[in-house]
């Protein structure tokens, strides 16, 4: 038996993979989670099922589409953005900013529109900052996406106890409601889903598919990610490219921030460290099951959201903590680059 | 142009035994029928030549060989033993290694390191010290002395293919599959290369010669194998053939186009395209590579470079395109002082591009051909037209007879000729002013090769484009060039019009 690199990825593998290792991730993690903390198979599979068919997942779910496609576009040109997370967060401050401290909503049209770019320019600022240190030093993003998260809950924090604190808190640190007019419109029939998130994920995968596959820029993204050298030689401004692309991958972080306070918060509460959900990590999930396909993104994005929503009910039925979410989302990851390994790969089985 | 012929062996004197024997073998990718019953013998103590034009064959039967792809058909035998040969580790174990057609080593780590690794994979250890010293001996004794300790980034494409061959002597290959791995050695230390080849092979170990050179093959092959859209056209002793017969299986009535005269002078312009004064730049090794350099190409007018491998040709080429740093003096484009402004803003002036490491620099491996020609900002500014780039993509693929599937595989499933002709088509293409070029026609078939001087002769005659041509290859220099500059140790050390320069003269200048 030998192990030969296929010259074909299998077809519908791209579908295919993500959806068997969630299977077989779920049943891993059931078994982990029967084995040490004794949680009911059973439980802990009803769950996961009525999870995936759970409303209270859909705003999740647009949330990490959203993310899931801001992390594609550095990923599809290997920079790693781990700093989703602190670009969100620094949307969320850009529009609060605007909200809160600003005549701005008074004309509240115009303030959302202002909410949200304003959000995309610090979010993609935040990002572009990696990605200058990365053109020009050569100092690995990773590192430096990652330290920035905590200094963005650093300075988010210090507003929210220092000049941003509210007027009418009841005793907590945490800023003043958004105005209601600046507030993003509820779907009938819906508490969580607003148009306004509806259409920014429908724009955000809509001008990033276009980006990618119709633009110079797009196209030289996705070189980026295998032959940098190549690209130099041809004329293209390389830095340029690399600054932009993390900045661009910032920016739609940064309006899924903004939404996500005109949408859900309405405040921001001191700490962020114990308020933020952590989309900007679990992004990353959502970015690398869609295989860098950005018709993926959504699939990936509804299932890790089912997940996520599954490790909640169970903590509230009692069976086991929030770790739950941890086990059954890293399981997953585990298995899909596991199968992704073999699915380049073919096992002949050869006559000696 | 034609070697003596003292090194071949008296071959036919010897009794020869097939030591690997290929049987009834075939490959098929997606696309293509690579190989389609092939039947080839490797006999003891022979020099075997692999002929064929681009996309032939020839690769994929010595990587299957090597055991990097395994055949959907047919048998391997080894010393009249059926085997398997699932991967190079099975290969090395007969004896068998090979030498790619694009260097595979590690360009961070240092020629011994290099080989170490290579000798790790493989299960064999050996320490470093006997490393350097088995490097230092046997690359005088193959041809080029190489130091063990220098990073291999810092090394030219052939010096890199040389470094291969040592660490093939070293796993102890007895087999050896040479995969257009000599075909730019300088002339001197290619005599050497030849033989030090004999000796192997007259001490019973055997090779597989892949080249598009044709004097080559007749100068150093026992015997001659001509592949041709997969299949097999012959297998001839190299005594009872002449290199116009070899051309016509290779390529049949094509072969007619095959031509070593001179391409008539073009009428320079009395325009200067480029300009070079006093050019000093750094090489990798912190020493000057480029010491001074004055050059001029007018529109119409191509200027070739003739030198061996690592007097300056490469860092002169990449310092006028931008790619590397100018220490001192200037480059002037149409009387535009472009000294150090960067790739990007002297590509964006209708200057084409052949680099040196096509792999690396050229074209990226993993797109399309339709990708890589979008990706150039010569031909896509900000919004791709897709119509646009297939239609031209179809152009190319015709006018160059590109051999693949379609105009949307991946480039690096074409064959090595084939990924070149991607990249000089798109160069040709672009330049509309300059042509920059290091070693245009490296790894294409002679027919093709020959296309594409006269594409580039035609390019400085009718457009007007100056063109800037550095290569190894003198045969390629004496075709195509309006004025022939010699290179030696970073300076020019001798300029001659084209029609009146005497090869002898050049070459002298060449090593001197
Ligand atoms: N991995 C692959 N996947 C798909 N097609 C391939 C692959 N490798 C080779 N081919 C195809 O097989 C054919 C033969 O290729 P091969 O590399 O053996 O040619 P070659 O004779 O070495 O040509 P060249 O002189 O250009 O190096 C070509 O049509 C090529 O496109
Ligand atoms: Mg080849």
């Amino acid at each position: 038996m030998v192990l030969v690199k296929r010259i074909k990825p299998l077809p519908l593998g791209g579908i295919l993979i993500p959806l068997l290792s969630i299977v077989i991730g779920i049943l891993i993690s059931t078994i982990i989670l029967y084995v040490i903390v004794g949680a009911s198979p059973i439980i802990t599979l009803s769950c996961v099922v009525s999870s995936l068919i759970s409303p209270e997942i859909v705003l999740t779910f647009l949330f990490l589409t959203i993310l899931g496609v801001a992390l594609l576009v550095a990923f599809s040109g290997s920079i790693w953005n781990i700093g989703a997370e602190g670009q969100l967060w620094l949307g969320t401050a850009a529009a609060a900013y605007v909200a809160l401290f600003t005549t701005l909503p008074q004309a509240p049209i115009v303030a959302k529109i202002v909410m949200v770019l304003l959000a995309m320019v610090l979010g993609g600022a935040w990002a572009a900052v990696a990605g200058i240190l990365r053109a020009y030093l050569n100092i690995d993003e990773v590192p430096v996406t990652l330290i920035m998260n905590y200094i963005a809950y650093y300075v988010i924090n210090y507003l929210v106890r220092g000049p941003w604190l509210g007027k009418e808190t009841w005793g907590y640190i945490r800023t003043d409601m958004i105005p209601d007019q600046v507030k993003f419109v509820l779907i009938p029939g819906s508490t969580t889903i607003t148009y306004e998130v509806l259409i920014l994920a429908v724009l955000t995968i809509a001008l990033t598919y276009f980006m990618l596959k119709y633009t110079a820029l797009g196209l030289r993204i996705r070189i980026l990610g295998s032959n940098p050298d190549a690209l130099k030689a041809a004329g293209v401004n390389v830095r340029a490219l690399i600054i932009t692309a993390l900045a661009i991958s910032g920016a739609i972080a940064g309006a899924m921030g903004a939404a996500q306070l005109a949408g859900y918060l309405h405040r921001i509460s001191y700490p962020i460290e114990s308020h933020t959900a952590n989309y900007g990590y679990t992004a990353i999930l959502v970015a690398w099951l869609s295989m860098l396909d950005i018709r993926a993104i959504p699939i990936a994005a509804y299932i890790v959201s089912a997940l996520y929503q599954a490790g909640i009910s169970m903590q509230i039925a009692g069976v086991s903590g929030a770790s739950a979410t941890y086990v059954f989302i890293g399981t997953v990851l585990l298995t899909f680059t596991v199968l992704r390994v073999f699915s380049e790969y073919t096992i002949k089985i050869v006559r000696r | 142009m034609t070697e003596s012929k003292a090194y071949n062996s008296n071959f036919s004197l010897k009794i020869n035994t097939p030591i690997v024997s290929v049987k009834n073998i075939s490959k098929r990718f997606p696309g293509a029928v690579a190989l389609d019953n092939v039947n080839f013998d490797i006999l003891e103590g022979e020099v075997h030549a692999l002929l064929g034009e681009n996309g032939a064959g020839k690769s994929t039967l010595v990587k299957i060989l090597y055991g990097i792809y395994s055949p959907d058909k047919g048998e391997i035998y080894v010393r009249g033993r059926r085997v398997r040969i699932n991967s190079p580790k099975d290969a090395i174990k007969h004896g068998i290694v090979m030498v790619s057609q694009i260097p595979q080593i590690i360009d961070r780590l240092t020629v011994a390191e290099n080989i170490i690794l290579g000798l790790e994979k493989y299960g064999l250890t050996s320490r470093i010290s006997e490393v350097r010293d088995f490097i230092k001996v046997k690359s005088k004794e193959v041809g080029i002395a190489v130091d063990p300790d220098i990073e291999v980034w810092k090394l030219s494409y052939t010096q890199k293919q040389l470094v291969e061959i040592l660490r093939a002597l070293l796993i102890g290959a007895r087999i050896l599959l040479l995969d257009e791995a000599i075909t730019f050695l300088p002339l001197i230390e290619k005599r050497k290369f030849y033989k030090f080849i004999r000796n192997f092979v007259d001490e019973g170990g055997s090779v597989v010669l892949i080249t598009h050179k044709i004097y080559e093959a007749m100068d150093i092959a026992d015997r001659i194998t001509v592949l041709r859209q997969g299949r097999v056209v012959g297998t001839v002793r190299r005594d009872e053939v002449s290199p116009d017969d070899v051309r016509k299986m290779m390529f049949a009535e094509k072969s007619a186009q095959i031509t070593y005269e001179r391409l008539p002078t073009s009428k320079p312009r009395d325009v200067v395209a480029l300009e070079i004064r006093d050019l000093w730049v750094m090489g990798d090794y912190g020493v000057h590579a480029v010491k001074g350099v004055n050059l001029t190409v007018k529109a119409g007018e191509v200027v070739g470079i003739a030198g061996i491998a690592g007097n300056g040709q490469k860092e002169l080429i990449q310092a006028v395109i931008g790619l590397r740093k100018v220490e001192k003096g200037n480059i002037m484009l149409y009387s535009e002082d472009v000294t150090n402004k960067g790739v990007a803003k002297i590509r964006v002036k209708g200057v084409g591009y052949i680099p040196d490491q096509p792999a690396r620099f050229g074209v990226s491996l993993d797109n399309n051909i339709e990708e890589n020609l979008a990706m150039l900002p010569a031909i896509t500014r900000r919004i791709i037209k897709w119509g646009a780039v297939r239609e031209l993509a179809r152009k190319l693929i015709n006018e160059f007879n590109i051999l693949t599937p379609s105009s949307k595989a991946p480039v690096k499933l074409l064959s090595g000729g084939n990924i070149m002709k991607v990249l000089v088509s798109r160069e040709l293409f672009v330049a509309k002013r300059l042509l920059v070029a290091y070693n245009p026609t490296r790894t294409l078939d002679e027919v093709t090769a020959i296309m594409v001087r006269k594409i580039i002769k035609e390019k400085a005659a009718k457009d007007g484009v100056g063109v800037l041509i550095a290569s190894e290859d003198l045969d390629e220099i004496f075709q195509i060039a309006d004025t022939i500059a010699v290179m030696n140790s970073g300076k020019i050390v001798g300029t001659f019009p084209g029609d009146k320069a005497n090869r002898d003269e050049v070459e002298r200048l060449m090593v001197m």
